[in-house]
């Protein structure tokens, strides 16, 4: 399993070179000008073109991709166009938000949608499923910047229990911006989990558990749940995606100083280094998240093993 | 099973049943009012990309700088220039100097006392091209700054390349705000980039968050009056509506621009006041007037019938919501050089003649707005887009793009490339002299070296542009600005739509920020109501 992970890791080498390749390229495709859009409307000639000295935009394509691929090497992301500070820097500040509203989100997908999952299954064809299957299709469907922006019209505005954005209030600050990512996620980790346990609760081996005389919750849990884990777990896994992506608008409407909303700014402001090391940093997220999805199978299925 | 059912339902319309009790019993709790020497929470829309001065390019991020760092000379609210760290100043008889008379007794936050050597470091650091993203602006370049002079410690000396007659209004800038030398090396800020500005202002820098606020502190040594608050925190929240709920719910004692279709809501709440500050920024449809696809544009008596074709009056009640005033000549009030011209009052009949008469009935116009870069951009522009439809025309558009893509396909093109008829921007002079607003009447100034993207070209209108842009009498540049204002207003490169306001909102427990005409809303001397 060691080796396979290894090797999976360095498989994923040329995935990121080709990533950065591809990242570098689509940026410079894009019309707009990075100095003249630092400059402002009411620079000088002269002024834009020094701005375009400072940050290399004067040497020709070619270069500008050679040096971006050495400094990549070395692991120096460069300078960000819009602060004038290290990428590294800009991205390590924001990391840490990002990543406790992700986490926190999952969490709160995981726990309340296999649960709810479960309970849907449990009961199929009854008010609960009914409405579990509805609240489902609620969570799936509603945009994020309408939720978030109802809920701080309810919670923040009309009750006053939880601010209405920011990050000053410590945990009660993560609760809106965590309750409407989660949303989404959770509504199809319960579609995913109620039609995974549905197959799976049909089965003889659940027959026969309940005939030697298990409890209900062991058979649910683990006889039934186990093995209708595989397809909610690569659900779950695939969640991380789009909660990142979620999180673009979630950073936004709750003011939360994330990843999403550094890559927005970048993008509004052409700066290249800071979109780079921000996509290659989803890169990898993406490349690690799917290598432990894929080990984590092996560890709930022991059938399954990586040579 | 039934009573799953009515369970779920209660669930479901408990939020709404909520929501809605709040309606009638909201606001029974007062916001939290800052007390005196407490602090004073504002919500702003952007990320300040840096807070070193000679960097700044946004007036939010400037109003920030400016508490911190001050300039030699400042604007007052009714945008008259007035002394700040200089007490007086003079103009050589050959125009190109100017002595300033500097403080005594001025300390910077990090005991570096203030002198005429700073204020050279300051300039000559805002002119090199070593400092990372330096918006020298008029000061710079060519006909900019040649040379700073010490003259002793309270007096400096600027030497210009050519003369320009709005060179102590350009100093207002906050590129040209005043920092201790000794701060430049102090980590984390470097000689080329300044991260925690150390000035003389009343506030100090404290800390900053990347994208989540920026807080400062009151600086006890300023040398002029004491500030009320002793702690005030610039909060990041991009999103209009989350700010107004910021400040709805008591998480922000100020913010810049609600949603325009709340200010209506904002100005019935009692425990709010909602400022419609005054700013310098014009919102106008640029015309091509070289048009190559619709040559037509081409003609003055065109331009002008699109000028009477809509109706400004009602975009500004009903797309702006009464932020905005009409225009009366192609510049704000608040700039020198500004004089009242006349109106193209909303007149469709008089439009449809004037675009039979020149054969423009029915013709084709293509228009292109920004989305979210200035107050309702887009909706006034489909508003534009609905009267010149009324008025016969065929239009296409409003299209948009995100504000990089804007610049460099439709402003910063010249008239060969160009890929519009018709386009929204809105110009802002960083300091209020007609000399920046004529920037964009200023055939020199087409595109790629300038911004003048109505490629409009009046050889009269140029040549009192340059004779009033080096002038030395006031009352003669007044005159020439104003008689080329005439000019332009009749040659109508612009649909003139409005000078834009700069709306804020604050709790009635506060008073004193004002708005100044450049756009930026001061916080500085605020205090409890």
């Amino acid at each position: 399993m060691l080796t396979y992970a290894a090797r999976r890791l360095l498989v994923a080498i040329p995935t990121l070179l080709g990533v950065a390749t591809v990242v570098f390229l689509l940026l410079r495709l894009l019309p707009g000008d990075p100095a003249i859009v630092i400059a402002g409307p009411t620079a000088t000639p002269e002024e834009i073109h020094n701005i375009r000295v400072q940050l290399g935009l004067t040497l020709p394509g070619w270069q500008q991709y050679l040096g971006f691929m050495v400094r990549l090497a070395h692991g120096d992301l460069g300078i960000s166009t819009r602060t004038g500070a290290p990428v590294i820097q800009e991205i390590s500040t924001r990391v840490p938000y990002t990543a406790t509203l992700a986490l926190a989100s999952l969490v709160l997908a995981i726990a309340l949608g296999v649960a709810a999952g479960i309970l849907a299954a449990r009961r199929r064809n009854t008010a609960a499923d009914v409405a579990i299957s509805g609240g489902a299709v609620f969570g799936v469907s509603m945009p994020t910047y309408w939720l978030g922006l109802m809920l701080i019209v309810v919670f923040a505005v009309r009750l006053r229990v939880l601010p209405a954005a920011g990050t000053d209030r410590g945990i009660e600050s993560l609760v809106l911006p965590a309750v409407t990512l989660a949303l989404f996620s959770m509504g199809l980790v319960a579609r995913q989990t109620r039609s995974a346990m549905l197959e799976v609760l049909g089965q003889d081996f659940v027959r026969t558990a309940r005939a030697k005389g298990a409890g209900r919750a062991a058979v649910l849990l683990r006889h039934a749940l186990r093995n209708a884990l595989l397809p909610i777990l690569t659900t779950i896994g695939l969640q991380f995606g789009t909660l990142l992506g979620g999180a673009v608008l979630t950073e936004t409407v709750f003011a939360w100083p994330g990843i999403g909303r550094l890559l927005v700014d970048s993008i509004g402001a052409r700066d290249y280094p800071v979109v780079q090391g921000v996509v290659l940093l989803l890169s990898v997220s993406f490349i690690v998240i799917n290598l432990l999805t894929d080990l984590l199978y092996a560890y709930v299925d022991p059938r399954i093993r990586y040579g | 099973m039934r009573l799953n059912l009515r369970v779920a339902t209660v669930v479901a319309l408990a939020g709404l049943v909520v929501a809605a009790c709040g309606t009638g019993g909201g606001g029974q709790q007062a916001p939290s009012g800052p007390k005196h020497g407490g602090t004073l929470r504002v919500a702003i829309g952007i990320d300040p990309d840096t807070l070193d001065p000679a960097a700044q390019t946004t007036t939010t991020s400037s109003q920030i700088v400016d508490m911190m760092a001050e300039t030699l000379v400042t604007i007052d609210a009714k945008g008259a220039i007035q002394p700040l760290l200089a007490t007086s100043w003079s103009q050589s008889s050959d125009g190109l100097s100017y002595t300033f008379t500097l403080r005594k007794d001025v300390t910077f936050q990090d005991g570096t006392p203030f002198n005429a050597q700073a204020v050279k470091f300051s300039i000559d650091r805002l002119l090199s091209p070593d400092t990372f993203k330096a918006q020298p602006n008029v000061l710079g370049g060519k006909t900019g700054i040649s040379r700073v002079d010490v003259v002793d410690d309270t007096h400096v000396k600027f030497t210009l390349f050519t003369k320009l007659a709005p060179f102590v209004a350009a100093l207002t800038q906050t590129q040209a705000a005043i920092i201790s030398p000794a701060s430049v090396n102090v980590a984390p800020n470097k000689p080329s980039v300044i991260a925690r500005p150390v000035g003389t202002g009343p506030y100090k820098f404290s800390e900053r968050v990347a994208g989540d606020h920026i807080t400062m502190v009151a600086n006890q040594s300023y040398w002029g009056p004491r500030s009320n608050y002793d702690t005030q925190i610039y909060k990041v929240v991009p999103e209009g509506a989350s700010r107004e709920a910021l400040i709805r719910s008591g998480g922000a004692d100020v913010i810049a621009l609600p949603p325009a279709n709340d200010i209506p809501a904002l100005q019935a709440d009692s425990s709010l006041r909602v400022i419609l500050g005054p700013s310098d920024r014009t919102i106008q449809i640029i015309i091509n007037t070289q048009d190559q696809a619709e040559p037509l544009l081409q003609k003055p008596e065109v331009r002008q019938a699109l000028n009477y074709a809509v109706d400004k009056a009602a975009i500004i009640k009903n797309t702006m919501f009464g932020a905005a005033t009409p225009l009366d000549a192609p510049m704000a009030k608040s700039l020198f050089g500004y004089c009242s011209i006349g109106t193209y009052d909303y007149n469709p009949t008089k439009a449809k003649q004037m675009l039979q008469q020149a054969g423009a009935a029915g013709m084709t116009v293509k228009l292109v707005s920004p989305t979210g870069r200035y107050v309702q951009d887009f909706q006034v522009a489909q508003a534009v887009a609905g009267y010149l439809s009324s008025a016969g025309l065929n239009v296409q558009g409003p299209s948009t793009t995100d504000w990089p893509t804007y610049v460099a396909t439709y402003a910063q093109v010249g008239p060969a490339q160009a890929k519009t008829d018709l386009s929204l921007l809105g110009w802002a002079p960083p300091y209020l002299d007609a000399q920046q607003q004529f920037e964009q009447f200023y055939s020199p100034r087409v595109p790629p070296a300038g911004l003048e993207s109505s490629y409009y070209k009046n050889p009269q209108v140029d040549a009192l542009i340059t004779e009033a842009n080096a002038g030395t009498d006031a009352t003669q540049r007044q005159q020439q600005y104003c008689q080329a204002a005439k000019m332009v207003w009749s040659d109508a490169p612009w649909i003139f739509l409005y000078n834009q306001k700069y709306p804020f909102v604050t709790t009635s427990a506060v008073k004193g920020v004002t708005g100044l005409p450049n756009e930026k809303f001061v916080t500085t001397w605020a205090s409890p109501a």
